[in-house]
């Protein structure tokens, strides 16, 4: 966190006060978890009255980086030695206490807010209570279903997962993967090691490499730069990206941005979502949900059915319907570079979550 | 539901004055984005490196199957082993999440009305 100048070279530390903000803010979130052993899988001679684990857990970190503490704690307090030589981490897997199975793959702030937003629709939940509590994890030790957890429980496949969802993200801002190419095998590597030791400074050096930068000049007038150029240029098309322009990284140029919703208990919903709409003005969250979930987000008041009936939230925040998908792209996505929305249901004057 | 012409586009803390109702339609929302989308889309497999030509490469695959279905019937075909190595990509640019779908992935990377798989025996571009 040095300088905080308005030089135009995609550096994290030269990128507004305001991104730069956001960007620690996103990364520094963290999720209650309480992590508890499927009682019926227990050893024998277990600590009984110790099985659970509590932890304040990055949003941007993932199952398998949380398993080496997990075992050290169950190793030191709950097992006896007997069990502790027996016990196989490539064995375990996790699941919600209402029986949901938790991918390796999920960063952990997407596996907390998709909770919420289910919770949202269960008819007993009491959504006021929601907040203060952590989310229930059930560790089992054994019999992992392979099939449906779809990856191996290891860290380094979920390096790979994470490094495919980079290329994704890359591919679907720019149309190729050349930023993440282009990067160097150790700084490829300093974006995972980023995240597992939770080092914003490691983990932005390599990212301000490949994440769109939001312009200073943006920050002082909210109607868009060279607003001429806009009006003729289709959303999809490719931006001048070859100009060597100043803003050819910005967040307003790429062609896509990263997003996917989440609805309660599913679907997954992924589409092209670029930064400005036909007419040239900015696609702000409303504009992007009331075209994808037009029976949740009327365009307008005079379409059924006339009121919002769920709300957005990104990174655990309730995000406003006039934020322009750009900026979230640029400021809160995850550390895999997408924007994950998480769609949860009003049920009733003003609280939610 | 009341769609007056005094309703504007309030924050939703001051909207949702009758909440069962609300509920309702919201759920009966959520059921309507559940429905599978039971289209299907064209998948080009194309072979990478030394993995083995598939003589007939086009497949409709429906919409909704995740991408983790595309990578098991690569494997029928090409009468993969479990344990055989194969890894696959789109656009030969980056493996997706196995479990995204067909529909999704087409959306967003579909090349002349084709989703265009990778296959390789080696890791490419992981």
């Amino acid at each position: 966190m040095s300088t905080y100048g308005a030089r135009p070279s995609p550096s994290a530390f030269s990128t507004p006060a305001s991104t730069t903000l956001f960007r620690r803010l996103t990364w520094e979130g963290t999720v209650p978890l309480e992590i508890r052993v499927d009682p019926k899988e227990l050893p024998a001679n277990s600590d009984r009255g110790l099985e659970c684990y509590y932890i304040q857990a990055p949003r941007v970190s993932y199952l398998p980086l949380l398993v080496p503490e997990i075992k050290k704690f169950l190793m030191d307090v709950v097992f006896d030695e007997a069990a502790a030589r027996v016990v196989k981490e490539e064995e375990w897997w996790f699941e919600s206490e209402e029986g949901n199975l938790l991918k390796w793959h999920w960063p952990l702030g997407l596996i907390y807010d998709s909770h919420t937003i289910a919770a949202s629709i269960r008819p007993t939940t009491s959504s006021s209570s929601l907040q203060s509590v952590p989310l229930r994890l059930v560790l089992h030790l054994v019999s992992p279903p392979t099939e449906k957890l779809l990856l191996s429980p290891s860290a380094e496949a979920c390096k790979q997962a994470f490094m495919g969802q980079m290329k994704e993200a890359d591919f679907i801002r720019w149309g190729n993967t050349k930023r993440m190419t282009g990067l160097r095998k150790a700084e490829q590597d300093g974006l995972w090691e980023g995240i597992k030791e939770h080092n914003f400074d490691e983990y932005w050096r390599v990212a301000s490499k490949v994440t769109p930068t939001t312009t200073p000049a943006r920050s002082q007038s909210p109607p868009l730069p060279s607003s001429t150029s806009l009006h003729t240029r289709p959303p999809s098309a490719d931006p001048q990206t070859g100009n060597g322009g100043p803003d050819r990284d910005g967040a307003y140029n790429v062609r896509n941005i990263p997003v996917r919703i989440y609805l309660p208990d599913g679907p997954v919903i992924q589409d092209v979502v670029p930064p400005l709409l036909d007419d040239g003005s900015p696609n702000s969250l409303h504009d992007f949900l009331s075209k994808n979930l037009s029976k949740l987000f009327p365009a307008s008041p005079s379409e059924p059915p006339f009121h919002e009936l769920a709300y957005p939230i990104i990174q655990g925040v309730e995000i406003p319907g006039d934020a322009e998908m750009a900026w979230l792209g640029a400021c809160m996505a995850g550390a895999d570079g997408w924007v994950n929305v998480c769609i949860g249901i009003i049920r009733d004057h003003g609280s939610r979550l | 539901m009341a769609g007056g012409p005094d309703t504007r586009a309030l924050p939703t803390a001051w909207i949702a004055m009758d909440s069962g109702v609300n509920i309702q339609d919201a759920l009966d929302a959520l059921e309507t984005y559940k429905k599978k989308d039971a289209s299907k889309v064209v998948v080009r497999f194309k072979a990478v490196g030394n993995a083995p030509i598939m003589k007939q490469n086009l497949y409709k695959i429906t919409a909704s199957n995740r991408f983790q279905a595309v990578i098991q019937f690569l494997r029928k075909e090409l009468g993969w082993k479990a344990g055989d190595p194969l890894f696959t990509y789109i656009n030969l640019a980056f493996a997706p999440a196995p479990d995204d779908t067909v529909s999704n992935l087409y959306k967003s990377f579909a090349t002349e009305g084709h989703l265009i798989v990778n296959y390789s025996t080696t890791a490419a571009w992981g």
